[in-house]
């Protein structure tokens, strides 16, 4: 844990000695992190940074591997209905366009973003940080890009999809004849790889990285 | 020791200390180049309005069905509460209990919850500091489910689509009810959970 600062010297530490805390403004004095620690507010147990291994590498094999799930877990099948003889498929974009068909614009706008718009420009802007990191070009571009990417977090939202589609089936099951396919494989695979991505990926050291404090930061 | 007591401001998005310049009003960060402020500027008055708009929309989103199965040229709409009742009387307890809980409690407890900070906040009772960060950290964290019965009806359309056999479609009611979830979220980024720890002197001690 942390030290709170002492008031009476704390205008004269330098700042790249302290630490506050976001969520509740204390003001402490900066633990060093050994590798795989993480520093908590001792007021309110917010996580202030933590300290990982090899951040930049390992998050980019993961970026990777969800930009490759993406296309399948959005366009391949997740379910299949059977119904009188009749088939028709579910995918998370034909969700998006059968809303936009029936004249529920607003909302078929929202489901897109939630489940396809913001998680496609979260990895984007994820490996567009990384990349800069790596190959040491556009850092000013990479901060602006990794400030957007902040602001969309809150708004993706596929752990919520997947909870929809197990609604979904269990609606379904009774009703007709249900087949799952493979696009709920990718999806669910795509979910894992991007809540790994977001533990590996220590926003301290990608900040750090990209300023040019400390361009090791992230290795 | 607060930050701003030591006139120290935190960047609100990269979280990087900057000293406070006197001289200006809108000070960028030194790192990212955000606009930082000691606390966001008019935070509780715009979360109210969030929150005042979006207790309006819960009206209708709860009044006016969110979809209509048509079924052999018969449509039944229904609202949130008949889909988790119909669910409950086909036996589905664990379904039922999860869209009961995501699409009904989750966004009154928001409403409820969002009001009950900033009044605490604003009057400085009748919750403790600590209360109220686990109430914050909750609505944060809880905000974004109560999208579930929305995506839920996105695949139903989908799939759910025999012509005159069986479609189903999405009414106003699911408008509305998007509408709430996402100005209940803004309304949670609105809220600048540093206010929690202000005037709260005794809390200030950090045991």
């Amino acid at each position: 844990m942390p030290d709170p600062v002492d008031p009476r010297r704390v205008s004269e530490l330098p700042l790249d000695e302290l630490v506050a805390c976001h969520e509740c403004d204390l003001l402490m004095r900066k633990p060093h992190l050994a590798l795989g620690e993480k520093a908590q507010c001792p007021r309110c147990g917010y996580e202030l940074y933590a300290h990982r291994y090899k951040v930049v590498e390992r998050s980019l094999a993961l970026v990777i591997a969800a930009l490759l799930l993406y296309v399948p877990a959005n366009f391949l099948p997740i379910m299949q209905l059977n119904l009188l003889g009749q088939a028709s498929q579910d995918t998370v974009w034909s969700g998006v366009l059968g809303l936009f068909n029936t004249g529920m614009q607003g909302i078929a706008v929202v489901v897109f973003l939630c489940s396809m718009g913001i998680p496609l420009l979260k990895l984007l802007c994820q490996l567009a940080v990384l990349l800069s990191i790596r190959w040491n070009i556009g850092r000013s571009y990479g901060l602006l890009i990794y400030r957007i990417y902040h602001h969309l977090r809150d708004w993706g939202m596929l752990e919520v999809y997947l909870m929809g589609v197990l609604v979904a089936i269990v609606k379904l099951a009774d009703l007709a004849e249900l087949n799952l396919g493979l696009g709920l494989v990718c999806f669910v695979s795509l979910l894992l790889v991007q809540v790994w991505l977001e533990v590996v990926m220590s926003p301290h050291q990608i900040w750090q990285a990209l300023s040019g404090e400390d361009i090791h930061a992230g290795d | 020791m607060r930050a701003i007591d030591a006139g120290i401001l935190i960047c609100g998005e990269c979280h990087e200390l900057n000293r406070q310049d006197p001289e200006t009003d809108e000070q960028t960060c030194t790192r990212c180049g955000a606009l930082v402020h000691a606390r966001r500027p008019n935070s509780l008055m715009r979360t109210w309005a969030l929150l005042l708009t979006s207790a309006i929309l819960y009206i209708p989103a709860n009044l006016l069905p969110i979809m209509t199965v048509n079924s052999l040229g018969q449509g039944s709409p229904s609202t949130i509460m008949a889909g988790v009742i119909e669910l409950v009387q086909h036996g589905m307890i664990p379904i039922a209990a999860v869209v009961f809980i995501a699409s009904i409690l989750v966004p009154t407890f928001k409403l409820v919850g969002i009001a009950l900070l900033l009044f605490s906040v604003q009057r400085h009772q009748p919750l403790s500091a600590r209360q109220r960060i686990i109430m914050y950290r909750f609505i944060e964290f809880i905000g974004r489910w109560s999208m579930l019965d929305i995506f839920v009806i996105a695949i139903l359309v989908a799939v759910v689509n025999f012509g005159r056999i069986a479609s189903i479609e999405a009414n106003l009611g699911a408008v509305a009810f998007a509408s709430v979830v996402v100005i209940t979220m803004l309304a949670a980024v609105t809220f600048d959970p540093r206010l929690i720890w202000d005037n709260t002197e005794s809390d200030d001690d950090h045991e």
